[in-house]
């Protein structure tokens, strides 16, 4: 009796021993991992002073999502470690949208907030690369400089693979578009900035269109701040008073606030970089990227006509400071009086 | 069981002789019990029988015992004591008892010495509910059977699965994606169906689609067994990997002929239909929401302007209010009838049933018929010698309307058609129309007809030969008017036939030494399958009285013999052995080597062994004397079995025409697939280990199993390189494994003498399943959703079926809520197919950006949720008290999910106010308004910003807030359902015996009473296997039947 009461029992234990065998021999739910994916980008040229997101550069080949990307082993071209962009520094980062619609420079920055970053970084589970704006050419290596070697690691419960020898090669600063600065050397080349539009501006002396060659712009940081002034000079390098393009939209030429305008000058305070975000404003290009400016006046033109001269720019200002734009209508003045 | 006493009184004389008049009856229907052989307990002498009736006059000495026995009864003793007039009310022998006879792999057994896993349900539990197919109402009795009836349509049958999934594979996508059905074998008198067949096609609407399983009346089902694991299917192993159900018919067992007559009468509704707006208040809505979301109001105007049937307000063609779901859902009234005669005795006995279904859709024009003949008899004149015949002749008749076996696509669109147009006419409407007017007639014929020899050569060795023919033909005539296709009629008529030719030759030892028996047998067995169907599809013909077959045009008609041509031939040769120690020990050891046409030349044969064991321990000493239990058991199995899968073509190729080489005639293979000559039959391997219990003389009883099935060598076609010069090939490389549990009870909690007699059954199964193998040692693969988008991931050690949906964690309350990008300050956005982003703002979904770049697109998708129910069962109830019987099913599934696509169209409809759709009203759901809502749906109305919903456009690349592959819509489909409710009443004999009657029953019964669900949709059941609840399925019906059971 005591015996079959036994050979119950040992019966149980076998039946659940079997079963708790069986399914130790299934497989576990584990990511999928292929090999054979790769960063489809591996030299990185970011252009120092502007935030760069590097994307599509990975192509999964199948594998399970979200990967997870780490870098390692960030050094030097010549195997020295980097620890420039190992080290956290103040980023400014977007903690809420910026629509174009604030209406003090304090609104736009309550929107951005000090964060602790290192220069470069990869995103976690999308492998963008960022550059961030706060990285210069003064404590990062840049062209000519080879630059920087590091590793990724990317991995996800199925399986790590480590992509070694990406490059970052940064560019120096351009601190503004359009520039004629010369990519490899950070400096400028010389040469004339154009305007994007001109239309209508009749030359003082020969009484015919300006072209885009007879207006010659150029960016100059007067120091650090927070703003921005529209100065136009004669060919003479005399100040034009800007109120003479009194057709302009001067609130809402550019997303400035508290405008100030002289006889020399017409100057914002404005949040950089110019434009804040890549998105269409009022007070951008239709896709956003760059500012977009337009003075206006009008006159009574050659018998009679009513002629409404134009005068239009589309920029960018990455760094922050106090900038003026300079518009020197090289070769005639515009003439603002009528016929 | 019998309990010897004593008859014979020593001390007294000779006893004389008495004569007794009685009649025994049924306890459950009071019906009598006819041929039933009286015995005198203590002596092999019979006193004699009972008539048709159950009325019996014996002449026995005076203080005789009276034994009455009778098959699936509990034996009765009374002793006569001078007592002249008995009413002997006999009891059924409920399922779990011990000593039922079951017919498990070709021979009978008592279920005390079975090691399988099976459970029978009798005829008589489906008989009461009118339902076109009897394996409907099998939902929510056996543990481990899950049945879905996710189709109403008059015919079809849902989708049955044997504990758990038994395939990974996916016909179609979107919202006609189909799991490949994998119900198991049904072997009806001894004869193997496959049920897969002619409803496989259903799909494409090639063939009628009717099942078969719709062509056999429940009325002349005396039986259902249900067979679970490897070793009770083990000798059905060419076709029985996914479970094997054997359905036994009536036969004849009165000596005096029966005629029985059963009829219903019973009326269809169709379920709550959904409410919609109509009329001006739809016009008023679609206006308010482009003057409120367009652009401004100088184009909203123009946009109103434009579209005609919200301007032109009092044109009278788009001045309406139509009701388009009342156009095609209506009440029917239907019957059947089933007539039945039997009689004989164990050496001839005949039966002979006629039935008539006659079912009316609750969607116009749809509709099922069903006539049928049956027959059967046995001759045994002599003990030596018997020979059973069967005839079966079945007619189905069905009316698809303009949908298929499945699908009521036509409808669905048209009944989705916006109230302001006006109903189906020559120039509107045409879905409608021609789901009203196309002339369609499904027609399946099936003539079975089985004999079958025995014969004992000496006493314990019988030979058994069984030869059974079964033709099956099914056409499908359509015919569509000229105004339906752009002038265009169309006539298109199917024809199709299947034939299998089955033999078997047995040979079956038995023998009982003193406490040790032996059974064995051998067998081989073989069938020849052939399948072909022609179509004929004329366009153009001349005009709508004209229906063929000349005047069409050539240039489209098309005709010709179909490609799922088949001829299979498989060949087996079996043997088992079982051996028991006194019915306390049991083992079974069987063997089974099966050849198949379709196993490519490398691997002809596969080996089937299985082994089982049992142990009954109420029959130890220790235990034999305990009055708490009848009966205990532990029982242990292992065993493979397989299925046919794949083609001849797939193993050795297709060899066509391929022009001329060298001047002559060349023939080559079909560069479209490699054969695969190692290819071999899908195979489960299943281990089963189980412990049944009955207590307190059956107030309780308890069967238990749990189960670890293997699926290995699932077909599946695989690419191959073009290096190869071949497309694709067929492999065996798809594993699943399911491991369960199953546990059925039955209570009868009032004592024995009560009057009121109560039975309380419960079953449940849970049943997980995890996918071990993908071709080629992939660990994931992705099937890609189609027009829906809902993508389904096969992924190693994740359960098989697991949709791929985008994560909607809620919906942003207002602008600010919107993730920003902080390196670039852009806010979390999307594309509509284009470069232009399309910024997330108040009132979009929030889904969750799995790989953080702040852009939503197809790498955010996430594995969700599981398609496959993984808790099913049911509860019945049976309470009797004196002629009244109450009788209540019900069934659940647990744990299930299902995606709700039809709630996410109605949604969709709102995406272009300019679509003349149909708009349900959404106020009771908690969609967003205003700025600052907390809602669980997004905007429905900002249509400008939304993508292209249509399934040609990319779906994939557009904004969609209320797109189908999302969490959103995925719900969960838990239910309870009340099945049948039925109630019935047994008139009282003597009344009965002045109008010539023997018995006679009445009933009233309501079928799909309601569905207990959190779900959202309408019916969390008619949703297809992978869970995916589209408007265009066909909706269950609810039934109300009067019912009459008369006995002459």
């Amino acid at each position: 009796m005591l015996k079959n009461k036994t050979n119950a029992l040992l019966i149980l234990i076998l039946a659940t021993l079997l079963f708790g065998a069986c399914k130790k021999l299934l497989p576990t739910d584990k990511d999928a991992f292929n090999a054979d994916a790769g960063f489809t980008q591996t030299i990185y040229q970011p252009v120092l002073g502007r935030t760069t997101v590097m994307s599509n550069n990975f192509n999964s080949q199948g594998s399970s999502l979200p990967l997870t990307f780490k870098i390692v082993g960030i050094r030097n071209s010549d195997g020295i470690s980097a620890p420039e962009l190992l080290k956290s520094f103040p980023i400014s980062v977007w903690k809420k949208a910026y629509d174009g619609s604030e209406k003090t420079l304090a609104e736009i920055e309550a929107k951005r907030v000090v964060e602790e970053h290192p220069f470069f970084e990869i995103r976690q589970h999308s492998g963008e690369l960022i550059m961030w704006s706060e990285a210069t050419s003064n404590i990062v290596k840049s062209f000519p400089d080879s630059g920087y070697v590091f590793d990724v690691e990317v991995s996800n419960s199925g399986g790590r693979k480590y992509y070694n020898g990406l490059k970052l090669q940064p560019y120096k600063e351009r601190a503004y578009e359009p520039n004629n600065i010369n990519p490899l050397t950070g400096t400028s080349t010389g040469g004339n900035i154009f305007p994007t539009r001109i239309d209508n501006i009749v030359g003082e002396a020969s009484s015919s269109f300006l072209n885009f060659g007879d207006v010659n712009i150029s960016f100059h940081r007067k120091g650090d701040g927070n703003s921005l002034s529209f100065k136009f000079l004669d060919t003479l390098s005399n100040p034009i008073d800007p109120a003479k393009f009194k057709l302009t939209n001067w609130a809402k030429l550019i997303h400035g606030f508290n405008m100030k305008m002289t006889t020399t000058e017409v100057t914002y305070d404005v949040a950089y970089p110019i434009p804040c975000v890549f998105i269409p404003t009022p007070y951008t290009t239709a896709d956003g990227r760059r500012a977009s400016v337009n003075f206006l006046y009008d006159r009574m033109g050659f018998g009679g006509v009513r002629q409404v001269a134009r005068l239009g720019f589309d920029f960018t200002i990455f760094q922050k400071g106090s900038w003026d734009i300079i518009i020197w209508f090289k070769t005639d003045n515009p003439k603002f009086t009528d016929d | 069981m019998l309990a010897v006493l004593t008859a014979i009184n020593a001390h007294a004389q000779t006893p004389k002789n008495i004569t007794i008049k009685g009649v025994v009856v049924e306890r459950a229907n009071g019906l009598g019990i006819p041929s039933l052989v009286i015995m005198i307990s203590g002596t092999q002498k019979s006193a004699g029988y009972t008539d048709s009736d159950g009325k019996f006059s014996v002449t026995v000495p005076e203080d005789a015992e009276l034994v009455f026995r009778y098959m699936g009864f509990k034996t009765q003793s009374i002793k006569v004591k001078g007592k002249t007039d008995l009413k002997v009310q006999l009891v059924e022998d409920n399922a779990t008892s011990l000593k039922q006879v079951q017919v498990i792999g070709y021979t009978p057994k008592t279920k005390e010495v079975t090691t399988g896993a099976a459970v029978t349900i009798s005829g008589k539990d489906i008989q009461d509910v009118p339902e076109a197919n009897l394996i409907s109402l099998l939902q929510g009795k056996v543990a481990g059977l899950n049945i879905q009836n996710n189709t109403g349509s008059p015919g079809a049958r849902g989708s049955i699965f044997v504990r758990g999934l038994s395939s990974i594979d996916v016909q179609g996508s979107g919202n006609n994606a189909f799991l490949t059905p994998t119900s198991p074998l049904f072997v009806i008198d001894g004869v193997p169906i496959d049920a897969n067949t002619d409803y496989e096609y259903g799909f494409s609407g090639g063939g009628p689609g009717i099942s078969p399983l719709s062509l056999i009346p429940a009325e002349d089902v005396e039986e259902i067994t249900v067979l679970r694991d490897a070793q009770a299917t083990s000798l059905y192993g060419s076709q029985g990997a996914y479970g094997v159900i054997l359905i036994t018919t009536k036969r004849g067992k009165s000596k005096t002929p029966i005629i029985q007559y059963t009829s219903n009468v019973f009326i269809n509704t169709p379920p709550n239909l959904k409410e919609v707006l109509g009329g001006n208040g739809e016009r008023t809505l679609r206006i308010w929401q482009i003057n409120t979301f367009g652009k401004d109001i100088y184009s909203a105007r123009q946009t109103i302007d434009n579209a005609p049937f919200l301007a032109d307000s009092l044109n009278a063609f788009y001045n309406n209010s139509t009701n388009w779901q009342d156009l095609f859902y209506r009440t029917t009234f239907n019957q059947t009838h089933n007539i039945s005669a039997s009689g004989g005795d164990d050496n001839f006995n005949y039966k002979v049933n006629m039935g008539y279904y006659d079912e009316n859709g609750i969607i116009k024009n749809t509709g099922f018929k069903r006539y049928s003949l049956n027959m059967n008899t046995r001759y045994r004149p002599n003990a030596k010698i018997s020979f059973n015949a069967n005839i079966s002749t079945n007619l189905g008749n069905r009316q698809n309307g303009s949908g298929n076996g499945v699908l009521q696509t036509g409808i669905a669109s048209a009944a989705s058609a916006s109230s302001l147009l006006p109903g189906p006419s020559l120039f509107n409407g045409n879905a409608a129309l021609g789901a009203l007017i196309t002339e369609n007639d499904n027609k399946t014929g099936n003539l079975k007809a089985v004999v079958e020899g025995k014969y004992e050569f000496i006493k314990s060795l019988t030979a058994t030969s069984t030869f059974s023919y079964d033709y099956n033909t099914g056409t499908v005539e359509t015919f569509t008017p000229a105004i339906l296709g752009n002038n265009v009629a169309k006539v298109y008529s199917y024809n199709d036939k299947r034939s299998t030719l089955y033999n078997r030759n047995m040979l079956n030892f038995s023998k009982t030494i003193k406490k040790h028996s032996i059974n064995a047998f051998v067998f081989n067995e073989m069938y020849i399958r052939n399948f072909q169907a022609h179509a004929i599809n004329n366009e153009q013909t001349t005009n709508d009285q004209y229906q063929g077959p000349v005047g069409s045009t050539g240039a489209t008609s098309k005709s010709g013999i179909l490609d799922n041509y088949f001829d299979l031939r498989s060949v087996a040769f079996a043997s088992q052995v079982a051996y028991d120690f006194d019915k306390k020990y049991v083992v079974e050891l069987s063997y089974r080597l099966d050849g198949l046409s379709t196993s490519g030349p490398n691997a002809p044969w596969s080996k089937n062994p299985s082994v089982g064991l049992r142990w009954n321990f109420n029959k130890e000493n220790f235990l034999t004397l305990s009055k708490w239990l009848d009966y205990g058991s532990l029982r242990a199995s292992w065993g493979k079995n397989i299925v046919p899968t794949g083609s001849v073509f797939d193993a050795f190729g297709t060899y066509d025409y391929t022009g001329f080489y060298n001047g002559n005639q060349a023939v080559g293979v079909d560069f479209g697939t490699l054969p695969n000559i190692s290819l071999v039959p899908t195979t489960t391997t299943q281990y089963n280990a189980g412990f049944d219990i009955g207590v307190l003389n059956g107030r309780l009883s308890l069967s238990f199993d749990t189960y670890y099935k293997m699926v290995d060598n699932q077909l599946r076609s695989k690419a191959l390189p073009n290096m190869t010069g071949f497309a694709n090939i067929k492999t065996n490389e798809v594993s699943l494994v399911n491991y369960g549990y199953e546990l059925s009870a039955t209570v009868r909690p009032l004592s024995k003498t009560s009057k009121v007699e109560w039975t309380l059954s419960f079953n449940g199964a849970i049943n997980k399943d995890v996918l071990t193998s993908l071709p080629d040692g992939a660990r994931q693969q992705l099937i890609e959703g189609g027009a829906t988008g809902q993508a389904i991931l096969y992924r190693l050690g994740r359960n098989s079926l697991t949709n791929i949906l985008y994560n909607t964690k809620g919906v942003y309350s207002t602008t600010d809520a919107v993730a920003v990008d902080p390196a670039t300050g852009m806010r979390y956005k999307t594309f509509n197919g284009t470069t232009t982003p399309v910024y997330f703002q108040g009132g979009d979904p929030y889904y969750a950006d799995i790989n953080g770049d702040y852009i939503l697109d197809q790498r955010d998708l996430v594995p969700a949720g599981n398609s496959f129910p993984q808790i099913t069962g049911g509860i019945t109830s049976f309470i009797r008290y004196k002629e009244f019987s109450l009788n209540v099913n019900m069934s659940y599934t647990y744990k299930r999910d299902i995606l709700n696509n039809a709630l996410s169209s109605m949604f969709q409809n709102f995406a272009n106010p300019l679509t003349a759709t149909n708009l349900v009203p959404i106020e009771q759901f908690n969609y967003w308004r205003s700025a600052g809502d907390n809602a669980t749906y997004p905007n429905p109305y900002d249509y400008l910003r939304f993508g292209n919903y249509s399934p040609t456009s990319n779906a994939g690349t557009q904004f969609l807030p209320f797109r189908y592959n999302q969490t959103l819509f995925q719900e969960d489909g838990s239910y309870l359902k009340i099945n049948t409710i039925t109630f019935s009443y047994t008139f009282n004999r003597n009344a009965l015996k002045k109008i010539g009657v023997s018995s006679m029953r009445m009933y009233v019964t309501a079928n799909n009473v309601y569905t207990f669900t959190s779900y959202s949709g309408p019916d969390p059941e008619n949703v297809s296997d992978l869970g995916r609840d589209m408007s265009a399925g066909y909706p269950s019906r609810r039934s109300y039947s009067l019912g009459l059971n008369v006995q002459f």
